[in-house]
């Protein structure tokens, strides 16, 4: 009933647009009852889910699995979803869509990744059973148009899409041609998500200190806009601690493997620090997963180690600097207690304080980052403490101690035990005389899906519903609007 | 709006193979009353469908006529039938007044509108539903409750509420997620439920009745029992077992999944019984013999240590659950009652004391067989299974046994097991020891009985090791690295370890082989690091009202020391006895040792106390299934959401009465639209 009614009243609005050569009516699309779906893609997880919902529906990893196909190399197929890319199938390789920067690499591919996210728990790739049950039978010029509308997978709702504050201009066209071309969106909108969580936080001046999987950002936003100068970011987020993790392990002696559960049948408990007993899985030769596969299975381990064991150092001072009562703050450390973490293949080992402060000391300070050839050291601009003086001086000086009155931290990886603690401690000694307040939340869902829960509510906001670029007027401007409109 | 009664409420649960629906809750809550194909038949005019297969078919007027709402009659005379298919048909042809009957045990040309778990046909679907609706003739005052399957999206939800109220014009609606509905039948407010169905299995994970979306496993694809009988019919195909019979094999008794590390029975069993069957009488019938060992090393199995959940130790465990042992856990008496097996478990047991008793009696050459008889079927190489092989249909619409198969869907909760008949040992014994002739004569009679016109052909085959391996292809790993995924993927950390210990699995035949595989994948082990230090002893100091004192336990105390004794250790041990101090370290030293520990672990404490990061599972259990239920004890939990529907159904329509907005009234339906069952769905 819902739906044809918004059918009728859209290819009303487009007969009469056509018509006309007025310029479009900001208030054009109409179409409140049916809510908008938020799409937010990140470099580890795409959140997607309606609009006024408090959590993302679907949350689908942006890695996808490749199986090369044996007649035609150049076509393989592609897996999407949690449960398909993490089985060894023969030959399978682990791809993203998204580039270290956090914005999209490859658009074909991510424009299907999203559209199964989409698909798979929020609408349904079937085109739309209502019209076609009887209940609603509408009259013959519309249900002919209709068919052609429902072909696309999202031809009734709304779309708003998130995208990160150094987004280029040629990939937001994209975005939107993605969304009105690919899926036949009525409407669309293209939304910074530092700007989103700060409306997540109920804050619309704020610093979002974003920690993600790839890249940590810093944004500034006054009033609801985002200060896009002022943007810094660097790629010390949670990679970059699974890569110190993995350069502490092989550093360790003796070297620390790391075998993801998928090569293990069975283990066996041994003795901390004892060489593992485990039934070890093979594969035929020829159907190896492809050495892409296991790093991707040894992330989802160094996830656990990081959740369980990494805390980050909470002072006083830094954790290579010296302690009040005298002495290093390392001495000091070694003196804190330690936490065991068992390997999938049951190799298990009490790892002191000082490694688990150590993995994620890099990011506050560089001097204490471990490097080698692959790894090189961070600069010293690239620390967290660093990219907010440096956002920070880009802004007017007066809107500063607002600013740091206002930090907002989200991102999944700034759930490290101690992570807040620490930076406000760090933000404190560097801007002595101001008040400085984190606003992050205790919920973890809140702090991991941030910016997807600020579109959330944007998105649901009845005066929202004027800013949408409806269809029609893409079509009238073309893909260049997105740049007018979505400041 | 008058309040809604018990015998009022209806409650739909759709899956891919087969529906449950009722009317009414009972007293007591028992099993569907409903069950039927999930499946509908297209009818001669497009669009239209059927609940059963409509066949155009040429009738003699000597025989009976099809009713226009009821069953064929199942009494015709075989002689009749054959002249009906050989002698008439063309004298027919020229009647030109074709008849239609219904064919209730056909499957030609039908849909099946879900599959694994998703919708793929609305209009069949909403045909099943309004058979279903059709059959159970509710009165107008109905409320429903659907069960929705997790793979189904947030748009279907929207479809399917538009449907019921539109179609039914009911005046309230509940859509409940199958796995909340598991949570209500159990009881209890967290699992992870694990649902294995036909096609597919869904893990979610609940906690405080809420269905997290957070690395869910909804509809893990070829994870079903479907592809167990793919996999059976593989291993099985070449030695002339039809898929069809896989299928019966796959719920026979015989067929079993071994937890991981149970050896298979190896052939070079039998001749270590040979060699020493008198050693193999007094050691008793599990097994645990050199022989046994042996096999172990013979298949390149993993090295096996010794202590807990090394794999030996799974092993036994496994005997003395198969044995029926007096192995009262939680596991094991969910288990055996969820499974159905008690009556095998019994019969296994008498079979053991009569092994004993000949093998004290005879000699030794008689404890060699009854060695062999007393084996569990675990232990057995080759065990016989009885089948039915189904006839073509116009045989069996002839005979008038349909009644067996075809409507058992409608005599309320038969529980399958019980279609397919126990295996009988005795029979095992002989057929083993049977040549292949024999088995040849047997199927020379079958053809001869075919040719009589029976329809259910009782058969029997012995299968090799292949019946345990319907799980070989991989599917418990996926499922298990599901269930990691999933629990590990759940927001709220601390959470995680329940979700590990309140497991629910449905479905039968591989819960603890499922259970074996997670346990020796994923547990982890206290760490022999953490021995000496995750608790302190208990004559160290008292602790004082201050709380300066108080041990902090859940903090492990670094492992290096300096010397490398632990000092809280150290201290413990020489509390008491001060002359037991090593030289040159005075106790006033360890104190002041000690206190700085404490000063710095209730700093850290204070750093970090929303953390309470940790590793998990460090146990993995089943949740036991609920037993003031009678009916559905001897059913099994298979069907527990329809279970947990009639409870949900009782507390949101009749106790509540939408006070707590649990369903969607017809009134909030028209503010709505389909659209507010998002805000109103379970």
């Amino acid at each position: 009933m819902f739906r044809s009614l918004i059918n009728t009243e859209l290819h009303s609005a487009m007969a009469t647009g056509q018509a006309s050569t007025k310029p479009p009516d900001a208030n054009e699309y109409g179409g409140d009852e049916i809510s908008a779906l938020v799409l937010d893609p990140g470099y580890s997880t795409t959140r997607a889910g309606f609009a006024g919902e408090d959590v993302p529906k679907s949350i689908v990893p942006s890695y996808y699995g490749l199986i090369p196909s044996e007649s035609t190399p150049k076509h393989a197929k592609k897996l999407f979803g949690d449960n398909s890319i993490n089985i060894p199938l023969p030959r399978i390789s682990i791809s993203n869509v998204m580039s270290k920067e956090g914005t999209v690499e490859d658009w074909d591919t991510a424009a299907n990744l999203w559209e199964y996210t989409i698909t798979s728990r929020l609408t349904n790739t079937k085109p739309t059973p209502l019209a076609s049950n009887g209940l609603n039978d509408p009259n013959e010029d519309i249900a002919m148009e209709g068919v052609e509308e429902q072909e696309k997978p999202l031809g009734e709702n709304p779309l708003l899409m998130t995208e990160t504050g150094w987004n280029a201009g040629k990939d937001r066209e994209k975005g939107i041609e993605v969304a009105m071309e690919n899926w036949g969106c009525p409407a669309f909108w293209l939304a910074r998500n530092g700007v989103l969580a700060a409306f997540a936080s109920g804050k619309p001046t704020a610093l979002v200190v974003d920690m993600g999987a790839s890249t940590i950002s810093v944004t500034p936003v006054h009033d609801g806009l985002i200060l896009k100068k002022a943007v810094t970011r660097s790629p010390l987020a949670g990679n970059f601690v699974s890569n110190q993790l993995r350069l502490l392990f092989a550093s360790s002696q003796p070297p620390i493997p790391i075998t993801p559960h998928y090569l293990i049948t069975s283990k066996t408990a041994v003795d901390a620090g004892a060489a593992a007993q485990a039934t070890y899985r093979t594969f035929a030769t020829g159907t190896e997963p492809h050495p892409s596969f296991r790093h991707f299975q040894e992330e989802r381990v160094l996830t656990e180690f990081k959740e369980s064991v990494v805390n980050v150092w909470t002072g006083p001072g830094r954790l290579g600097g010296h302690s009040p009562q005298g002495g290093t703050n390392m001495d000091v450390a070694k003196q804190h207690p330690g936490k065991p973490f068992e390997m999938p293949d049951g190799w298990n080992q009490m790892f002191p304080a000082i490694d688990r402060y150590r993995a994620i000391e890099g990011i506050f300070d560089h001097k204490m980052a471990l490097s080698d050839a692959n790894n090189p050291p961070p600069s010293p601009g690239q620390t967290i403490t660093a990219l907010i003086s440096s956002s920070l001086s880009q802004v007017d000086v007066d809107l500063r101690p607002h600013l740091l009155g206002n930090i907002v931290i989200t991102g999944a990886s700034s759930w490290y035990a101690g992570f807040t603690d620490r930076l406000q401690q760090e933000l404190q000694a560097a801007h002595p005389g101001v008040r400085v307040r984190m606003v992050a939340s205790g919920q973890m869902v809140e702090r991991k899906f941030g910016s997807w829960i600020g579109g959330s509510i944007l998105a649901s906001l009845g005066t929202f519903h004027q800013l949408w670029i409806s269809k029609k007027e893409y079509e009238e401007h073309g893909p260049g609007i997105v740049e007018k409109r979505c400041k | 709006m008058p309040p809604f009664k018990d015998e009022h409420v209806l409650i739909i649960a759709p899956g891919s193979q087969i529906s449950l629906a009722q009317l009414g809750l009972p007293e007591s809550f028992t099993p569907a009353r409903l069950r039927i194909p999930t499946r509908m038949f297209p009818a001669e005019k497009r669009g239209e469908w059927e609940a059963t297969r409509i066949r155009e078919r040429k009738v003699t007027n000597t025989l009976n006529k099809t009713e226009a709402n009821g069953h064929p009659r199942g009494d015709i005379t075989m002689g009749e039938a054959n002249i009906t298919m050989d002698g008439q048909a063309a004298a027919e042809d020229q009647e030109d007044d074709p008849k239609y009957e219904e064919d209730p045990t056909s499957e030609e040309g039908a849909v099946y509108p879900l599959r694994d778990g998703r919708i793929v046909d609305w209009a069949c679907f909403f045909a099943l539903l309004t058979h279903i609706y059709n059959t159970m003739g509710p009165p107008f005052h109905t409320p429903i409750l659907v069960i929705s399957q997790p793979a189904w999206t947030a748009q279907d939800h929207e479809s399917l509420a538009q449907f019921i109220f539109e179609k039914f014009k009911t005046p309230a609606f509940c859509l409940m997620d199958s796995a909340l509905a598991v949570c209500y039948a159990y009881a209890t407010p967290t699992a992870t439920v694990v649902d294995v169905g036909h096609g597919k299995c869904d893990v979610t994970a609940v906690n405080e009745f809420l269905v997290s979306d957070f690395g869910r496993g909804s509809a893990l694809p070829g994870c079903g029992g479907e592809a167990m009988t793919q996999r059976l019919h593989d291993l099985l195909g070449g030695k002339g077992f039809t898929s069809d019979v896989c299928e019966q094999l796959k719920k026979s008794p015989i067929c079993e999944i071994l937890p991981p590390g149970t050896e298979m029975p190896a052939e070079a069993e039998a001749y270590a019984h040979a060699s020493n069957p008198a050693a193999a009488a007094s050691t008793g019938a599990s097994g645990s013999g050199t022989g046994q060992r042996g096999s172990i090393a013979a298949q390149g199995g993993a090295p096996r240590g010794p202590g807990i959940n090394t794999e030996v130790g799974d092993a036994d465990e496994d005997r003395e659950f198969k044995d029926g042992e007096d192995d009262e856990g939680v596991l094991d008496v969910a288990a055996i009652v969820a499974s159905g097996k008690t009556s095998e478990f019994l019969a296994k047991k008498e079979r053991e004391k009569a092994a004993k008793a000949a093998a004290k009696k005879d000699a030794a050459d008689a404890a060699a067989v009854a060695k062999e008889r007393s084996l569990p079927n675990s232990k057995r190489v080759k065990a016989t299974f009885h089948y039915h092989e189904r006839r073509p249909l116009e045989e069996l619409n002839m005979n008038g046994k349909r009644a067996m198969d075809g409507d058992s869907g409608q005599d309320g909760g038969e529980p399958k097991r019980q279609k397919t008949p126990e295996p009988s040992v005795d029979s095992a014994v002989q057929v083993t020891e049977n040549t292949a002739a024999a088995r040849k004569e047997e199927r020379k009679e079958e053809r001869r009985r075919n040719r009589e016109g029976t329809a259910f052909i009782r058969k029997s085959a012995d299968v090799g090791l292949e019946r345990f391996q319907a799980a070989s292809g991989g599917i418990l790993d996926q499922i298990a690295d599901a269930i990691h995924r999933c629990i590990l993927s759940y927001p709220d950390i601390s959470k995680r370890s329940d979700l590990w210990d309140s497991l629910i699995i449905l479905g039968n035949g591989f819960k603890e082989a499922l259970v074996g595989t997670l346990n020796s994948r994923y547990l982890i082990s206290p760490s022999s690091a953490t021995i000496f230090t995750s608790e302190l002893p208990s004559n160290f100091t008292t602790p004082v009202a201050t709380g300066a004192n108080t041990p902090q336990p859940q903090h492990h105390p670094p492992s290096h020391h300096g010397p490398g004794v632990n000092p809280l250790l150290l201290a413990a041990t020489t509390a008491s006895n001060p002359n037991l101090a090593p030289p040159g370290q005075s106790q006033q030293q360890l104190h002041q040792q000690l206190q700085l520990q404490q000063y710095h672990q209730q700093q850290m404490q204070q750093a970090h106390q929303h953390s309470s990061h940790a590793q998990t599972p460090t146990s993995i259990k089943l949740l036991k299934m609920p037993d003031y239920f009678p009916e559905w004890k001897d059913v099994g939990m298979e069907e527990a959401g329809f279970l947990g529907a009639q409870v949900a159904a009782k507390v949101v329509f009749v106790v509540d009465q939408g006070i707590s907005k649990g369903f969607m009234s017809r009134t909030e339906y028209n503010e709505l639209g389909p659209q507010g069952i998002h805000e109103t769905c379970l």
